[in-house]
């Protein structure tokens, strides 16, 4: 590998109600570009992305063995360790659902509510730092106009593209994706395909997807998920 | 032969919906009818405003109004910061295995008899009211009938807060907490202001419940017929008064008042529910 790696996956072990779903996966991600995992349906890879953010946590019956390592600021850091809280982790591994998930609350209120988590108050700077979220979110221009209306009232491919600027307003290094564009339609679809290669000079992104064209258009690297294992193609 | 099922589970649940809602309108219908001799009579506001002085003929029921809202009013009060506090700690601030166990136990509380509170009331509750206060005199007054009764709201609160939290879109909370918000955020700005419906309904059946109940007022609150002049006042309730007057004589004037008291306590239920429900909004602040 040319680029430097971001992410470091060491001897995981995940078991749901005491059956493994991955064993023993070993595993190196690339800064600043996109890797996709496939796969059929049902083998946990979803899951996987929840492993890189601890979101499989909330789940009752799931248990993970192993290290997750992370570049941060230069810096390995053990991401189930204690120097990093989950709420900080969070904010630095951003991630994107398969159905898109605005709060039900204005676009703006949306925009801010990551920044309202972490305390921030300065309206000048919250203005600043959605404005750009959405800029690079390619969401500007269209909702410029209607920012305090509801997020509901977008289409599908809107409100992706808002959950994505949501979660780019953190400044995310890390942004994960489960299949961002499944629920789109094929023009809503290449619009989010275009943005994530963009998003390659920002963040290092994950992306998980069905389908074998778009990995081939879009991924640098991509992984297939066999059973219990992942298998590099 | 699915349409002839549909249609007859339609007539059906029409039919059980009908009676339900007709039971309600005989009920007030009753009230009404056997109140008559005391409404006709235009009688009926001056029963609101007066004193009970059977003595002298005075029939009024303005100290049982003041008792009835003091005492659910005040349980309220109480019951409230405590279902909310228990319903967070099972939504997401506790342990899941603690919150399994909480969860039991309130589902078993709702089953306790409600004369277990008052037998409760008078031997814990009262005398420590009665240590702690002077001026509570016996120990037999608002503030202990209105603990003891947030206790027995308290339960039937937590349920439907319960429902209120488990109604809340789970992307919504995934959302949340994929943002970095921390449990007590996540219940701040997402599980509440969603849960709002959930919560007022809770908070009107606690009321229902808290203004319906008979025995804990009966057995603990003193039973005085006079306004209440504060917490540590002896007071009667509506349904108290109906209860110790239903044992006194068919033919008396006091029995057909009763009617009346039962009349205004339909009234006053109906008049807290509407009122929660305007206060209450469709949703929640945020």
């Amino acid at each position: 590998m040319d680029k430097p790696v971001k992410i470091r996956v060491e001897n995981l072990t995940f078991s749901y109600h005491q059956t493994p779903v991955f064993e023993n996966v070993n595993l190196a991600f690339e800064a600043h570009a996109i890797t996709a995992i496939t796969g059929p349906s049902g083998r946990g890879k979803s899951t996987f992305l929840t492993v890189l953010n601890r979101l499989w946590e909330s789940q009752p019956f799931a248990e993970m063995q192993g290290k997750v390592w992370i570049l941060l600021d230069g810096q390995w850091v053990d991401i189930y360790g204690k120097t990093l809280s989950k709420p900080d982790l969070r904010r630095k591994v951003g991630m994107v659902f398969q159905t898109p998930n605005p709060l039900p609350m204005s676009i703006w209120k949306n925009m801010a509510f990551p920044l309202k988590l972490t305390g921030i108050s300065d309206k000048s700077l919250i203005e600043e730092k959605i404005s750009a979220a959405l800029r690079q979110a390619f969401l500007w221009d269209e909702v410029k106009d209607r920012l305090h209306d509801s997020a509901f009232g977008l289409s599908g491919g809107q409100q992706q593209r808002l959950c994505i600027a949501r979660a780019l307003v953190s400044q995310p290094e890390i942004l994960l994706l489960d299949e961002p564009t499944s629920s789109l339609d094929a023009g809503a679809a290449s619009v989010i395909e275009d943005l994530l290669v963009r998003l390659k000079e920002r963040c290092t992104l994950i992306v998980v997807s069905h389908y074998l064209d778009q990995v081939s258009r879009i991924a640098d690297t991509a992984l297939k998920l066999q059973a219990r294992g992942f298998l590099q193609t | 032969m699915t349409r002839v099922f549909q249609k007859t589970a339609r007539i059906v649940f029409f039919l059980s919906a009908a009676a339900s809602a007709m039971a309600a309108a005989l009920v007030f219908g009753f009230l009404l009818v056997f109140g008559f001799p005391l409404i006709g009579g235009g009688e009926f506001f001056s029963l609101l405003t007066r004193p009970w002085s059977p003595g002298q003929g005075l029939y009024g029921f303005l100290p049982m109004i003041t008792g009835t809202a003091a005492i659910s009013f005040l349980s309220i009060v109480f019951a409230l910061p405590l279902s909310l506090g228990t319903v967070c700690f099972m939504g997401g601030l506790g342990p899941a295995r603690i919150s399994r166990l909480v969860d039991g136990f309130v589902r078993f509380m709702t089953g306790i008899p409600t004369v277990i509170y008052g037998f409760l009331g008078i031997f814990l509750l009262v005398p420590v009211v009665r240590t702690l206060f002077t001026s509570a005199g016996s120990g037999m007054c608002i503030l202990s009938a209105s603990l003891m009764l947030s206790l027995l709201v308290s339960p039937t609160m937590i349920i439907f807060f319960k429902d209120g939290f488990d109604s809340v879109d789970v992307r919504y909370i995934q959302a949340a907490d994929a943002l970095g918000a921390d449990s007590v955020q996540r219940l701040i700005y997402v599980i509440l202001p969603e849960a709002w419906p959930g919560i007022v309904t809770g908070i009107i059946m606690g009321l229902g419940r808290a203004m319906g109940d008979t025995l804990i007022a009966l057995m603990i609150a003193g039973n005085a017929v006079h306004v209440p002049g504060s917490i540590l006042d002896s007071a009667r309730t509506l349904t108290s008064h109906i209860a110790l007057v239903s044992a006194s004589d068919y033919d008396s004037l006091a029995f057909k008042s009763i009617f009346a008291c039962g009349l205004t306590l339909y009234v006053l239920n109906a008049f807290a529910v509407i009122a929660v429900r305007r206060l209450g909004g469709k949703r929640g602040p945020v």
